[in-house]
């Protein structure tokens, strides 16, 4: 009876260990990093300093272990974020996934930057190391803060998980549309983002079929630029244009 | 001159009588006029309205696909002088929900396009067949036309993607996707005769109460007649009504409306060109 006993324990045992495990690898998660170095921006590079923390990039993750993938995008003007690098991986595996297909992140040349390197928050198991949210900091061997980051985790997270399959690539769009290309422009950076991952695309003209890659940056440009109330104001005045149009009748001005 | 008064029910008339003579152009034997209304407006209230927000982002992909196709221009003293001719006729724009961005396409191709939520461009081929900044802001008035009228989201809501949309929550991902595409073509292959012409009103609305020549967009189809044969301009000619015909109805326009007067502007245009 007792042997009996013991069995049925080490049984159940092994049976909740099976379902843990099993519950852990379906357990989704979804979460994203939003990445700053101390410093600030000027002309393109981060001039360093204490007291002021520079976006570098901002950082999408996708989960379930042990695979995952990490949409990397980043800023060269702390305002804007260019398109999306693709990382998917296997516990602490990760591939690049490119135009052609998939390569070794240690043989891609994103391998090469420290800070793309440090996204691999992952253990063996695929599990992620670190905090689910909030404030991340990150010191240097000598005690300096190195990176700070903000992590913030999705209640709920939905999404399709063949799309941890570097093969996967038409669910690129629906992962991308999650994302965020201009910063403090959330409104509309679905489409940017997508329209990003669209990639080479074709589009008909009157000539025929054309292969376009959508540039997404030159909208966001686009967006951001002003002239300015004041300039366009002095542009009206100097042309005698709206407000400061004359009568056709009064100056003979006659087409 | 009667500047006051404003040819918006002129526009709606035409616009009517647009689709009128469109709608009539291929009678149904079979069928009376008053049938095919019916059901066009059967068809109109079974279509799910797109939101200015969803327009905002369809626009926003149709726009990087036009960027992807010809490259936008980074010359800070030509992209400034654009925007500020096409923030002056586009003020005339009645739509209060769209912020209006305008860029030059670096090709020698000669046209123009209007993107959903406000995204506009004209090619630097454009530009160098026009002398005067009333003939800039005529093109560009005519474009913030197509973007007041929903021309391609009209087009799109009509797409065979939009018929498995249920709500508005679903324009993302791949649907919009297919959407961007779908707005792409449109206007890469040009859109309606009826749209065309539509445009061609509102513009010179626009353009002639900023203060500009009523006839700048005129005198700017005009002179593209004169290089009808040339390369550059296949396109237009694909994706546009045919130049005599906008350029009587423009000029019909301008008369029973008594738009006269505006300026041209011509120094300041050749100035900004040589820039």
């Amino acid at each position: 009876m007792r042997m009996t006993g013991t069995w049925r324990s080490a049984l159940l045992a092994a049976g909740l260990m099976a379902g843990a495990v099993a519950s852990a690898a379906a357990q989704k998660a979804e979460w994203t990093d939003v990445v700053y170095v101390p410093g600030r921006w000027v002309g393109g590079h981060v001039v360093a300093q204490r007291d002021s923390l520079a976006l570098v990039m901002r950082v999408d993750y996708f989960a379930s272990p042990p695979r995952w993938r990490a949409e990397v995008r980043r800023t060269a003007d702390g305002q804007t974020l260019g398109p999306a690098d693709i990382l998917v991986g296997s516990g602490q595996r990760a591939v690049v996934v490119t135009q052609l297909g998939t390569t070794p992140l240690e043989q891609h040349v994103l391998g090469r930057d420290p800070m793309v390197r440090a996204l691999v928050v992952f253990d063996a198991s695929g599990r992620r190391t670190g905090a689910a949210s909030g404030r991340i900091t990150e010191r240097a061997a000598d005690g300096t803060v190195a990176r700070v980051v903000f992590r913030r985790e999705v209640r709920n997270p939905d999404f399709d998980a063949a799309l941890l399959d570097p093969g996967a690539k038409a669910g690129g769009r629906t992962l991308l549309a999650s994302g965020i290309s201009a910063v403090g422009d959330q409104r509309s950076a679905s489409v940017v983002a997508t329209a990003g991952a669209r990639g080479v695309d074709r589009v008909q003209t009157p000539g025929g079929s054309v292969p376009v890659t959508p540039d997404t940056m030159a909208i966001v440009r686009m967006e951001h630029y002003s002239v300015g109330a004041m300039a366009l104001e002095a542009f009206l005045r100097a042309g005698g244009l709206g407000a400061y149009a004359v009568p056709a009748d009064t100056t003979g001005r006659h087409s | 001159m009667n500047r006051t008064s404003r040819p918006a029910t002129l526009l709606a008339a035409l616009g009517v009588a647009a689709s009128f003579s469109v709608a009539t152009a291929a009678p149904a034997a079979a069928q009376s006029i008053f049938d095919r209304l019916r059901q066009a407006a059967n068809v109109a209230r079974t279509l799910l309205p797109i939101s200015t927000e969803k327009e905002i982002e369809i626009g926003r992909g149709i726009a990087a696909t036009i960027a992807g196709r010809y490259p936008v221009s980074t010359d800070a003293a030509l992209t400034r002088y654009v925007n500020l001719v096409g923030l002056t006729v586009a003020s005339q724009d009645p739509r209060g929900d769209i912020t209006y961005h305008f860029a030059v396409l670096e090709t020698p191709t000669v046209n123009a396009f209007a993107a959903p939520g406000g995204y506009i461009f004209v090619t630097r081929g454009a530009l160098g067949l026009m002398r005067s900044e009333a003939e800039l802001a005529g093109v560009l008035a005519h474009e913030v036309g197509h973007v007041n009228r929903r021309h391609v989201i009209n087009q799109i809501r009509k797409s065979d993607t939009m018929r498995e949309v249920k709500n508005q929550v679903d324009i993302q991902g791949g649907v919009l996707d297919q959407l961007v595409g779908s707005g792409s073509n449109m206007l890469f292959m040009g859109l309606s005769r009826g749209d065309e012409l539509e445009a061609d009103s509102l513009g010179l609305e626009y353009a002639s109460s900023a203060g500009y020549d009523p006839g700048g967009l005129a005198a700017f189809i005009s002179r593209l007649d004169q290089h009808a044969s040339e390369g550059a301009l296949a396109d237009f000619y694909a994706t546009h009504p045919k130049p005599n015909e906008r350029i009587e109805r423009l000029t019909a326009i301008a008369q029973r409306e008594h738009l006269t007067g505006g300026v041209q502007l011509v120094e300041r245009f050749q100035a900004n060109m040589a820039k």
